[in-house]
């Protein structure tokens, strides 16, 4: 087999167009820049005890090769005791070092990884909620999983064992110079090789693995889902799809194992090839050196055991160098999300009073196809608005829009006569709130859970916002109160006490204004109506936009709004539409049976 | 094997009694791997091993002044040189090779258990573990293996390598020989504890991993209300643990790594110590002196593969224990040999009424019967029931009820893959599967509905066009919604779009019976009418049940069964039940039996069995509406649309 062609497949080509933004190199760098900056100290401290390691480790070929000279120049007087005592030494000295490299590379790899995690989800906690909307969580979570752990073995390991890697080099051929300049030469024979070779095998390698490493997580991503999707497999009988999808799975990673094999097999006689010739050449040109009286037998036999331990850093470099190679995708695509714009919040914007209102508001999801035509609506403080309509017609989209989560592209969406599009989230959340069927309970306890919507709350007020939605029942039960572990981990909630928590969180929160987004449709219906009595305490003296799906919601409506392609088709309260006899009071009719 | 004829066409039985038992039999699969990884691992270690043999002899020729010597040594390590490349990287290619095997051998015997086990793995603790080992484990069990060949040929290489010395130069030998044994075991005794301090950092680092998931996938709440400083705390100090706790593991390595250098340090100390004497005495030569030192350097690299087997071992032993574990599990359910104990299934196509002896509930053959369930779990086990072969959760449950009967053959006792042919039962949480929109609806089918047309009945349009948006563009071509991608689960799209197409691959699929759990209790009124008309079109002439409590879907509806406490307790048509059913109403509509009692007559209890098909219902309540006033509606939708 001569040759291999990386195969047509590549799993690691993104699928879908990634929504979140990959750093550019120039952000990449910069970024490591700053890291490095932030951690000298430990950097300069790791590399002196590397230098010492080194240095000391080089003693004993010194000692050997001047051993040799003395015995070959038939020298009277070994002094085999001071030599054996210096050795002891440097060995003394080496041993304390080498812990002290491995465990300073540890401390400023984990330093950086740290700093490099929290940056991440600090960054990422910052982000405009209309980006979250539209770009869903996945992409974040994708990254903050897989290129998190991708990077950890490169920042734990990695950057130290190359900067370790490189000193080394770099003293080992400063002595062989120093012992014999002439042996040098010798060293710059092997490195053309080395180097055409590393250039052909870097070139390929980073993306091959990228696409080897996609591949094989596609293999038990292929798994998961069967495993999750057992049910529904097994109803529709795709058992035998499943395994050979994954046999297709296995397939295409291995075909990208194969392609690495190959570039493998071509770099490793290379690099072992130029280990043979730089200490056949040391050896060769040197006891030619020394035939001809250039140099002594001792400068020799130093020569060639200081080239013969360049084998290990070179080695280690050339891993390493691989490693961050792989990294740097994964940080890119970390690094990126530092380029969204965070909001642009206009510090002066402050509302003077509570009514919301959209006037003549255009807005779509991708230039020149809008999903609202010119919609204004009124909402006077307190009243309560229904949004009905079939799926696809804009009423999610304009509650986001009154909730202030996206900007209209035309026209205005104001909160007491301030434009929610110029306040930044942080002021914005404390008037509007937006209630979706997303009701997450974060891992945790349950007063971190609640705690988030005020974080000055005292115990004595989380529990009233649980007896508020009647979730004190419950919750008092619980063997550790407040600090029970709940979520993912710890007690799993019903999805109606999720969603009790949900509602706890509003009454903390205090926002005088609610977009409902369906709040309850997800549940079971005797859930649902439980439910509504707390939902019903929280909307109590509130402004509420509601977003029905289920038309006994609209019925207590003040006002109802039927939205059809983008636009308010019907406006007025239950009564009067019944009366005006269009598409609601027809639909209702058709539901009261 | 070569790796690239993977997969195995077939990956053969695994020897699941214990985790050792599976390792070996994975080692008795590539025996042949194996004996050739060691055997180009030993051609490789002895070429190396053998360079300070040329390294000593061109020091010996300087010494000794022949330059022919000399140029004879340059010879050999050139020869060895070429020698220890090429065994480099044929026993690399081996020992991937072996792990890919491996670890694919594997792979694939886990996608075969996962879909032989189907519904019955998702209700286990199992599920997890499956997961697990897939994603970690192999990669742990294939490490042994790996590492396995290479550990034999540095053993035979060590052992080698000290009798040469022994043999080339006795006295100096002998003190290597000694030597060795205590350099391949010193660190031994440190590894555990090492590897405990390993895993404590893994296991905080997965913690903290969680704890970052949660809060993006939290994130819209955490923007929406507040609290992100909070959580930044929190995470902080478990990323700050995590660390403290990768320098605790450090701590441990950089002590081995001490061992490893001050162990070797003192062998090679007293080689120098006790060779110059012998070599000052003439009783060696200088050269000789110099490859005894070599190659106590080079026993170094040998020994580093002790401690790797010693590590992959401990690593490997859990994870093929709970590999051995996952692959022995079985489907329990009572007819395991189905295909001889179907004594009332002769192999004739299944049809007809389909009746549950346990609940009473009958679904005539060709109608539309609605089932309303006071109970939404009740619901789900019902609907499991209705496809027979439930997967129980307690084995010895099973079986006690009597099988669902599908024009009177128990299809419990009919072979699995014929009774999902014959029923297919969509769960309240349907999975979309990931996978471009066609590949989502290729599923085995009757070929009888288009996949249009049950797209249609479904009410996707939208989703089509908000997957055509995001669909690859090919020039000129408008976008295809088919070739658009949905991610896993259908993340991508909101819980209703979900919901009609998982409805939409259901009816593509057209079989015998077609049992639907809460097909729209994510879709909004206006589209959920539609919905009910699609799919009664769609359906008609085909047996269809729908557990729901909908107004919209029960009005549509052949006939209605109402269940309570597990017993079928009334049936007639939506209205007749709403007029006529104690409790139904409160069910089905919003309103309490008091509002009820104000607005109508006090409800009758009808016995289902008594009520004569197509009955009148509660006449005041029929008598406030049109004749027909459903159809009209929903004409009335369609024009408003």
């Amino acid at each position: 087999m001569i040759g291999v062609t990386p195969p047509a497949y590549d799993p690691a080509a993104p699928e879908s167009a990634t929504i979140l933004p990959v750093g550019t190199p120039a952000t990449v760098r910069g970024y490591v820049r700053v890291l490095l900056r932030r951690h000298r100290g430990a950097f300069w401290l790791l590399l002196a005890v590397n230098t010492g390691a080194v240095l000391a480790s080089m003693v004993g070929p010194y000692l050997l090769g001047g051993l040799v000279q003395d015995v070959s120049s038939g020298a009277q007087e070994l002094h085999v005791g001071r030599t054996v005592a210096l050795f002891a030494v440097a060995l003394a000295v080496q041993t304390v070092l080498v812990r002290e490299v491995r465990l300073r590379g540890a401390v400023l790899g984990e330093r950086m990884l740290a700093d490099l995690r929290e940056d991440f989800l600090v960054r990422s906690v910052g982000l405009p909620p209309g980006v979250l909307e539209r770009a869903g969580t996945g992409d974040l979570l994708s990254r903050i999983t897989t290129d998190i752990d991708r990077l950890s073995s490169a920042m734990r390991e990695a950057v130290p064992q190359l900067s370790i890697g490189v000193v080394w080099v770099g003293l080992l051929l400063g002595a062989l110079t120093v012992t014999a300049p002439e042996l040098g030469l010798a060293v710059l024979i092997a490195l053309p090789g080395l180097l055409i070779a590393c250039r052909w095998y870097f070139r390929r390698a980073p993306g091959a693995y990228r696409s080897e490493a996609a591949g094989y997580a596609a293999v038990a991503a292929a798994l998961t889902e069967t495993v999750d999707a057992g049910r529904t497999i097994e109803a529709h009988r795709l058992g035998d799809r499943r395994v050979a999808l994954s046999e297709q799975r296995i397939q295409e990673w291995v075909g990208w194992e194969r392609y690495t094999l190959w570039l493998r097999t071509v770099l490793f006689p290379a690099v072992n090839g130029t280990y043979t010739v730089i200490t056949g050449s040391v050896l060769m040109l040197g006891g030619v050196f020394v035939l001809e009286g250039w140099m002594t037998v001792g400068q020799l036999t130093t020569g060639a055991l200081l080239a013969q331990m360049l084998v290990e850093p070179v080695g280690m470099i050339l891993r390493w160098y691989d490693e961050l190679q792989i990294a740097q995708v994964s940080l890119a695509r970390l690094v990126g999300v530092r380029e969204i714009e965070p909001d642009v919040g206009d510090g002066a914007v402050e509302p003077d009073g509570r009514e919301v209102a959209a006037d003549q508001v255009r807005f779509g999801y991708q230039a020149g196809s809008d999903v609202l035509h010119e919609v204004s609506l009124r909402v006077a403080p307190g009243t309560r608005v229904a949004l009905v309509g079939p799926s696809g017609a804009g009423k999610s989209t304009l509650g986001r829009l009154l909730a202030g989560i996206y900007a209209p592209r035309t026209g205005e969406v104001t909160l007491g006569g301030a434009r929610l599009a110029e306040m930044p989230a942080e002021r914005v959340r404390r008037h509007v709130a937006l209630v979706n069927q997303e009701h997450h309970v974060f891992t945790g306890s349950l007063r971190d859970n609640l705690l988030l919507a005020r974080t000055t709350a005292r115990d004595a007020e989380l529990w009233s916002a649980l007896a508020a939605v009647d979730a004190d029942g419950w919750a008092r039960g619980l063997d550790a109160g407040l600090d029970t572990e709940v979520g993912s981990g710890g007690l799993a909630l019903t999805p109606a006490q999720a969603q009790q928590i949900a509602l706890a969180r509003l009454v903390l929160a205090d926002p005088h204004t609610l977009v409902l987004d369906e709040a309850t449709s997800l549940l079971d219906p005797r859930a649902a109506r439980h439910l509504e009595r707390s939902l019903a305490r929280v909307l109590e003296g509130r402004t509420v936009v509601a977003i029905a799906h289920r038309l006994h919601t609209a019925h207590d409506a003040d006002v109802i709004a039927v939205v059809a392609d983008g636009r308010i088709n019907e406006l007025g309260s239950h009564a009067e539409l019944v009366a005006a006899d269009g598409a609601y009071a027809a639909l209702w009719r058709s539901w009261q049976q | 094997m070569q790796i690239r004829d993977l997969p195995y066409p077939d990956p053969g039985r695994p020897d699941v009694r214990s985790g050792r038992h599976l390792l070996i039999w994975l080692g008795r699969n590539q025996l042949a791997g194996q004996i050739k990884a060691t055997l180009w691992g030993l051609l490789h270690m002895a070429a190396v091993a053998s360079f300070p043999i040329p390294v000593g002899l061109a020091v010996q020729a300087v010494v000794d002044r022949s330059g022919t010597r000399l140029a004879l040594a340059g010879g050999l390590m050139a020869l060895l040189g070429a020698l220890s490349a090429f065994g480099d990287a044929m026993v690399h290619r081996a020992v991937v090779t072996n792990w890919i095997t491996a670890a694919a051998r594997i792979q694939q015997l886990l996608a075969r258990k996962t879909a032989e086990l189907g519904a019955a793995l998702t209700q286990r603790v199992a599920a997890g573990e499956v997961v697990t080992v897939s994603t970690g484990d192999v990669e742990k069990i294939s490490w042994f293996v790996e590492a396995l060949s290479r550990f034999t040929a540095a053993l035979l290489t060590t052992i080698g390598v000290c009798v040469a010395l022994v043999v080339y130069q006795p006295a100096l030998g002998g003190v290597v020989a000694m030597g060795v044994p205590a350099l391949a075991l010193a660190v031994l005794p440190l590894l555990p504890r090492a590897t405990r301090r390993a895993d404590e950092q893994r296991e905080k680092a997965g913690r903290a991993t969680e704890l970052a998931s949660d809060t993006v996938a939290g994130l819209r709440v955490l923007r929406g209300i507040g609290g992100e400083e909070l959580f930044l705390t929190r995470y902080r100090r478990a990323s700050q643990e995590v660390r403290v706790a990768a320098v605790r593991s450090a701590r441990m390595w950089a002590l081995i790594a001490a061992v490893q250098v001050v162990l070797p340090g003192l062998l090679l100390i007293g080689v120098v110590w006790y060779g110059a004497g012998l070599a000052h005495e003439g009783r060696i030569g200088v050269g000789e002196l110099v490859t005894v030192y070599s190659a106590v350097t080079f026993l170094l690299f040998p020994l580093q593969q002790f401690e790797e087997i010693a590590q992959a071992y401990s690593f490997s032993r859990p994870s093929a224990q709970r590999a051995a574990r996952v692959l022995a599990l079985r489907r329990t359910e009572p007819a395991v040999g189905a295909e001889e104990a179907a004594g009332a299934w002769h192999g004739q196509p299944l049809g007809g009424d389909l009746y549950d002896p346990a609940s009473g509930l009958a679904a005539p053959e060709g109608r539309l019967t609605a089932v309303v369930c006071g109970d939404p779990d009740a619901a789900g086990r019902l609907a499991e029931r209705l496809g027979g072969h439930a997967a129980a959760e307690e084995p010895d449950t099973a079986g006690k009820e009597p099988s669902v009967l599908l024009g009177g053959v128990p299809l419990d006792e009919v072979p699995l893959a014929v009774a999902r042919a014959a029923v297919l039962v969509q769960d309240k949480d349907p999975v979309l599967l990931s996978g471009s929109l066609a590949e989502l609806l290729a599923v085995p089918c009757s070929g009888a509905v288009p996949v249009a047309r049950a797209l249609a009945a479904a009410q996707c349009a939208d989703v089509l066009e908000a997957l055509a948006r995001s669909a690859p563009r090919s020039d000129g071509a408008p976008p295809d919604p088919m070739s658009a991608t949905i991610t896993e689960r259908g993340r991508s799209l909101s819980g209703g779009q979900r919901q009609r197409l998982a409805l939409a691959r259901s009816l593509v699929t057209d079989p015998e019976v077609l049992v639907l759990d809460e097909p729209t209790s994510a879709v909004d009124s206006h589209t959920e009418a539609r919905i009910a008309e699609g799919v009664r079109d769609l359906r008609s002439g085909r047996t269809t049940v729908v557990l729901t409590s909908s107004p919209l879907l029960l009005d549509r509806a052949d006939r209605v069964v109402f269940v309570r406490d597990g017993r079928a307790v009334a049936t007639g048509t939506h209205r007749e039940l709403l007029g006529g059913a104690a409790g139904y109403r409160a069910v089905v509509t919003r309103q309490t039996e008091a509002e009820h009692q104000m607005a109508g007559p006090a409800p009758r209890c009808v016995p289902a069995r008594d009520r004569p098909e197509g009955g009148t219902g509660d006449a005041a309540v029929r008598a406030e509406r049109k004749p027909d006033p459903a159809r009209e509606d929903s004409e009335q939708i369609e024009e408003s649309a």
